[in-house]
């Protein structure tokens, strides 16, 4: 190997793979990147060539903590993945170049190496008036995003804002944000969470480049490598919830005693995402282990499943605290309300009816046999 | 079915001095279906509120002692199986079964159904009327009730099992993950599942009045019908 | 005359676009503009003010966690909630973590690139540069063995023909002024603060269940403590905590200053370029006896008009004259007029994009050209940040502070002067650091030793319930976000937010001019900026990384 990084090919040789499973593993990326098969030789080649895969990651409507999340990997550490794993050519946030010099790096990666190069997208897309909710370089996040997912071997979204538009699409979506697989038409993996947490992002890239291809997706586009199962369902507090142990109030006996945190507004239970497995940062806790309940971070459209003090969502259009119960409890005291006056209307209006029966001899009424239409 | 109607005039009917024709209306399956659906609901609602807002009971107490909140899914999730396939068995009936099970009875398609309930509305809401004539079988407003809490059966029970397939290894529940993200994620779903309790609630509340009304005001012997599958109508209505 | 466009700004958070004049080798105009908007303001009416931390937070992941401490204090502000003392401890641990390494990471992961050619690392001699690195510190990971390693990787690397993060910088530029056995070290330390960084963040972990973007809790924190329960912050979390806190004041220490100093030894002219503004302001943080105690802070309230350092005004978030934000070069409209300035409780945030449709080459700097507000004191633009921050608790006497300056300048043989200036502010950054990571012991300590008295109280009940609530309410909350001086300001109706506005550090540095032509800290401080080769901009860069921009705070 000459002192250099191994490329992808002498990788997979090193741990044993054949020719034939790495062009196996070129057809996937290609496929996966939407190329025709036609490609599939450019792919071949730049796995075989090159030792770190080109990486752009763009940046829109975004707080940049996916980048920060990332940076706080503990395995594979940053500076490997930085120095080893890829060629990160272009990145607002750590790159030196700036200005011109910035988007040299941007086309010549995408020029140099079509079919080739890892798409990474942080932030949504503003699609209202022309995008001039996010212009970089006098271009609009759109024109830009369009054109780098053209010819990428892979497109991943990172965090709830490029999957599924995160806190900017949150109602009323001032800017129209939208996720990118709503504007390009290649397949992306959606790797959610606000930020999503720093070992699964790196975990979704080293599976590419370790196992050659894209993680298993689910309908929603998520590896269910990380996404397939609810924060809930391996809570280490379950126990607790099952045997119906609730915090009833923030930092009560229940809270110190590290009840479940459902009756806070745990969304918990209706969250799929690694936190209860993986954990944070270097696996040192989630955010139930510290005390606070879930709000949902990876789901779509979490911002307005809020108040997140309470379990069920405030109902549209009925106050912020109303649920379903307060706008069921009022319907059915409606309804038993209406019955209770049906009963005195009937007791009132059709005395002589009840009463037929029990006078001796009773007749039915005049108006009755007037009815008949059958 | 005709030859069910069997004539009650001549039997010595003591006090009352109406003729009654008894009509076997009911037929067993449908009354199966409908008291296991009732038992079903006795379970379904209780615990669904309870899942949706669990009560600080026994909470002195270490995980390790109890499960009750666990039990309480569990025959939520217990009554809920036997009520969906309850339910698709009565849909099933609704093809096979008598005229009065039939499906037609309940999706109200024709005109004179319409000028019925609107006639029952007046009289029997309203009561602009003392009484109107009976048929048998429902009347089309009360058909229209049960229409609805199908549909809001049919609803509850896709939303419940897109809620449970992620609990379950299943392959059957997994059929409804789709609802999901239609729906716009698990909140949403359990908010809509949650809602639709009260729909279910605010049914059973009038339909149980009315069908007690029925018998109270006018002595049909609604409610006997439900278990014998016989309903009673007086003979000069006919 | 040249126009020089640098767009996008990297090494920054966000999306930030600046266009300068050039004549003679010097900037004569400079225009700075944010070209991202989401609509934060818009997007939290209507909803629980308890949830507002949450949403305020993703302003920004990078100062990740100030929002929260600003929203929580906002809405505490306005419902009159004062938080058990381990809660205010909890916070400030939690504030002195998010600064430490936001600063360390500003310095090598931001600003390093400016001030070190990676490239020249290769030239450097292994054993020079552990003599270099072991006079001027005693950080064990010194050795000549260490350093020919890492230089070993840094040459697979380059020659690899893929620089990755680091193609096409401005490598072999005149304006690099160290010598290769700096480089290497400065290399050496950017790999390590880049490890490192991830460690410090795991005490916001611990208390807050993550990072980026821990949680925040309305009425003190939501981690409680109980040393008889394996469940909830106990010993052994607190042992952690002591731990990542000792590692990062041996970094700071050890790495960071050490190399901040050196590094600024070489680039004292730069002590003279890039002051800007000659006003500075501080909201001040770190409560010692509460929010509302402005006294008892460890970083003093106040500003400094005109570089007076004999004269610190109070500032009142309160007072409807003193902080006032204006739009008339902004795409925003008021109902009021775009020339007036609206004071955050009366604030609006309606878009009025009228800059030309992208693609473009150039903006139209005479009529509105950013999505930042432009926020005044009193009519005065003010600089914020790091610097503000020293000059405000130099001007105001704070003995501490005092201290580290003359030390520093002493050190430095550089006059009080050199403060007001890109290197003075790139110093202050890391003064402050070393303050902050000893008062984040003494925090630390303090949590101990309450503990210890049987305080675990960790929130207060009292107003959690919305029925407890005034009908109408207002309230701001202030505090010091890396960048400098932030507050929220929120107005709560029948339980709902009715408005809440933000008014951010980088909102202040890197407005666009105001109605009467000021401009704002970013394009002052660019004006009188040498540059060699417009091609290259190295200058402009220099200077504005000095203020750290975030523009997605910014703008929000
Ligand atoms: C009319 C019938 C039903 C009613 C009234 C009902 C009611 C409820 C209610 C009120 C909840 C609590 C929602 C919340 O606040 O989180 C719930 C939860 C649930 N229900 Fe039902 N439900 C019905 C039928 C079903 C059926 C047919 C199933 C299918 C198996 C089902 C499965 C579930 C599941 C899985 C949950 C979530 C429980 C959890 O995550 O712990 N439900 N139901
Ligand atoms: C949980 C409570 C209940 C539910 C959800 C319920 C539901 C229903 C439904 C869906 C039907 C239509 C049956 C069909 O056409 O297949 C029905 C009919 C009927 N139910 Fe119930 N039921 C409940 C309780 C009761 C009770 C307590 C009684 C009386 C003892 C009762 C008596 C009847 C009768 C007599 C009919 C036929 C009446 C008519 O044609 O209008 N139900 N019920
Ligand atoms: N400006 C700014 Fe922030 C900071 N520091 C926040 O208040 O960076 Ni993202
Ligand atoms: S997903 Fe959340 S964390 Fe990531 S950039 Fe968006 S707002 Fe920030
Ligand atoms: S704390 Fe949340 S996720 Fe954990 S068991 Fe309780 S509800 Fe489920
Ligand atoms: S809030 Fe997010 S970080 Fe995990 S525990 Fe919930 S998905
Ligand atoms: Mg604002």
């Amino acid at each position: 190997m000459n002192g250099r990084s191994p490329t992808i090919w002498q990788a997979m040789q090193a741990r044993g793979y054949t020719r034939r499973d790495f062009l196996q593993f070129c057809t996937v990326a290609a496929t996966l990147s939407g190329i025709q098969l036609s490609g599939l030789g450019k792919v071949v080649h730049a796995f075989e060539t090159k030792s770190r895969p080109p990486v752009v990651w763009l940046h829109f409507q975004e707080c940049t903590c996916c980048s920060e999340s990332f940076i706080r990997s503990s395995h594979p550490i940053v500076a490997d993945i930085l120095l080893d794993y890829l060629s990160l050519d272009y990145t607002e946030t750590l790159q030196a170049a700036a200005g011109h010099q910035a988007e040299k790096s941007y086309h010549d990666t995408i020029t140099k190496y079509p079919g080739q190069y890892i798409l990474l997208v942080e932030g949504s897309v503003p699609m209202k008036d022309d995008g001039a909710y996010c212009m970089i370089g006098g271009r609009s996040a759109e024109q830009i995003l369009r054109e780098a997912a053209k010819d990428a071997a892979a497109v991943i979204a990172w965090g709830s804002c490029a999957s599924n538009g995160c806190i900017q699409s949150a109602n009323p979506n001032p800017t129209n944000a939208t996720p990118i697989h709503k504007i390009i038409s290649k397949p992306v993996i959606n790797v959610p969470g606000c930020p999503p947490i720093a070992d699964v992002m790196t975990g979704v890239v080293a599976h590419l480049l370790v196992f050659g291809r894209a993680p298993e997706l689910d309908s929603q586009g998520r590896p269910k490598e990380f996404y397939s199962r609810r924060v809930h369902d391996t809570c280490y507090r379950r126990p607790f919830y099952d045997a119906g142990l609730f915090v009833e109030s923030w930092d009560d006996d229940a809270a110190r005693q590290g009840y479940c945190l459902y009756k806070m507004g745990c969304r918990g239970p209706t969250t799929y995402n690694a936190c209860s497995v993986t954990k944070w940062n270097g696996g040192l806790s989630y955010p139930i282990q510290s005390g606070h309940g879930c709000i949902g971070c990876s789901e779509a459209g979490f911002w307005d499943n809020g108040p997140f003090y309470q379990h069920l969502p405030a109902f549209p259009g009925f106050g912020i605290e109303s649920t379903a119960d307060t706008i069921g409890a009022l319907a059915g005291a409606a309804a038993l309300g209406g019955v209770a006056a049906h009963l005195v209307l009937t007791n009132v209006r059709k005395r002589q009816l009840i009463n037929i029966d029990k006078k001796a001899g009773g007749v039915a009424a005049p108006e009755e046999k007037e009815g008949g239409d059958q | 079915m005709a030859q069910k109607v069997q004539s009650m005039a001549g039997v010595r009917a003591q006090p009352r001095i109406h003729a009654y024709d008894r009509v076997y209306v009911w037929e067993l399956p449908v009354r199966n279906y409908h008291w296991i659906n009732v038992l079903c609901l006795m379970f379904l609602i209780p615990t669904g509120y309870i899942i949706g807002n669990p009560q600080a009971v026994f909470s002195a107490n270490e995980p390790y002692q109890q499960y009750w909140f666990g039990i309480v899914r569990f025959t939520h999730f217990a009554s809920g199986m036997v009520f969906f396939f309850n339910f698709l068995f009565r849909i099933y009936w609704g093809f096979v079964g008598n005229r009065f099970a039939k499906w037609n009875n309940y999706i109200l398609m024709k005109k004179a159904q319409w000028r019925k309930l609107i006639e029952v509305f007046s009289v029997d809401i309203l009561q602009l009327k003392l009484t109107r004539p009976m048929g048998r079988g429902h009347n089309p407003l009360a058909a229209l009730s049960y229409f609805v809490f199908f549909l809001i059966s049919m609803f509850q029970a896709a939303t419940g099992l897109a809620l449970y397939a992620s609990m379950s290894s299943w392959w059957f529940p997994k059929l409804f993950t789709w609802i999901v993200p239609l729906m716009g994620g698990d909140m949403a779903v359990r908010q809509w599942h949650h809602m639709a309790m009260w729909g279910s609630i605010i049914f059973i509340v009038f339909h149980v009045y009315i069908v007690f009304y029925h018998d109270y005001v006018e002595g049909r012997g609604t409610t006997s019908g439900m278990i014998s599958g016989w309903e009673f109508e007086r003979k000069e209505d006919e | 005359m040249a126009r020089v466009v640098v767009d996008p700004i990297t090494r920054i958070e966000g999306h930030l676009r600046i266009e300068a004049v050039i004549e003679g080798g010097k900037i004569t105009d400079a225009y700075s503009s944010g070209t991202m908007v989401r609509g934060f303001e818009k997007i939290l009416k209507g909803r629980d003010p308890r949830d507002a931390w949450a949403f305020v937070e993703r302003a920004c992941g990078v100062c990740t966690t100030v929002h929260a401490l600003a929203s929580v204090r906002t809405v505490e502000d306005a419902l009159k909630i004062s938080v058990p003392k381990n809660a205010e401890l909890i916070r400030n641990i939690m504030f002195c973590t998010q600064m430490v390494q936001d600063h360390v990471v500003h310095f090598y992961h931001l600003h390093a690139l400016d001030w070190v050619d990676i490239v020249s690392a290769l030239k450097a001699d292994p054993a020079a540069t552990s003599s270099l690195a072991q006079s001027i510190s005693n950080w064990p990971k010194s050795s000549p063995g260490y350093f020919s390693d890492l230089q070993k990787r840094l040459k697979t690397f380059v020659d690899s023909g893929q620089l990755g993060i680091f193609a096409n910088g401005y490598w072999g530029h005149p304006a690099y002024k160290l010598p290769p056995e700096a480089n290497l070290m400065a290399v050496a330390h950017y790999l390590e603060a880049l490890e490192w960084q991830k460690e410090i963040v795991k005490v916001h972990t611990i208390f807050g269940g993550k990072n980026p973007h821990p949680n925040y809790l309305v009425g003190g924190v939501p981690c409680s403590i109980n040393l008889e329960d394996v469940n909830a912050i106990n010993t052994e979390r607190l042992n952690h905590v002591g731990k990542l806190i000792k590692d990062a004041m041996t970094f700071v220490n050890q790495v960071y200053i050490p190399d901040l100093m050196a590094i600024a030894g070489f680039y004292k002219d730069w002590g003279a370029i890039g002051g800007g503004l000659r006003n500075y302001m501080a909201y001040g943080d770190l409560p010692t006896a509460g929010y509302n105690q402005p006294e008892s802070f460890k970083f003093p309230r106040g500003a400094i008009l005109d570089r007076n350092l004999n004269e610190v005004y109070d500032v009142n978030g309160r007072d409807g004259e003193e902080i006032k934000e204006y739009i008339s070069h902004s795409w925003y409209k008021y109902t009021v007029g775009d020339e007036k300035g609206l004071h955050p409780w009366n604030g609006e945030t309606e878009f009025n994009f009228t800059g030309p449709k992208p693609p473009f080459e150039q903006l139209d700097v005479e009529g509105k050209y950013s999505w930042l507000k432009t926020p005044r004191w009193k009519d005065h633009p003010m600089e914020v940040g790091p610097l503000a921050r020293v000059l405000v608790a130099y001007a105001r006497g704070n003995a501490e502070v005092k201290e580290v300056v003359t030390e520093t300048l002493a050190k430095l043989a550089v006059p009080v002067d050199a403060l007001f200036s890109t290197l003075g502010r790139t110093a202050a950054r890391g003064l402050e650091t070393k303050l902050v990571v000893n008062w984040l012991k003494g925090f630390y300590d303090d949590l101990l030793a309450n503990i210890k008295s049987g305080q675990v109280s960790t929130f207060t009940r009292e107003k959690w319930d919305p029925s407890t609530w005034p009908a109408e309410c207002e309230g701001v909350g202030m505090t010091e976000a890396p960048r400098g001086a932030l507050a929220h300001w929120i107005r709560i109706k029948d339980g709902k937010i009715d408005n809440y506005q933000l008014v951010v550090p980088s909102t202040w540095n890197a407005s666009p001019r105001d109605a009467k032509g000021q401009r704002s800290a970013y394009e002052e401080s660019l004006v009188g900026t040498p540059v060699a080769n417009s091609e290259q901009p190295v200058e402009i860069l220099r200077t504005i990384h000095s203020f750290d921009p975030c523009l997605a705070c910014a703008v929000h």
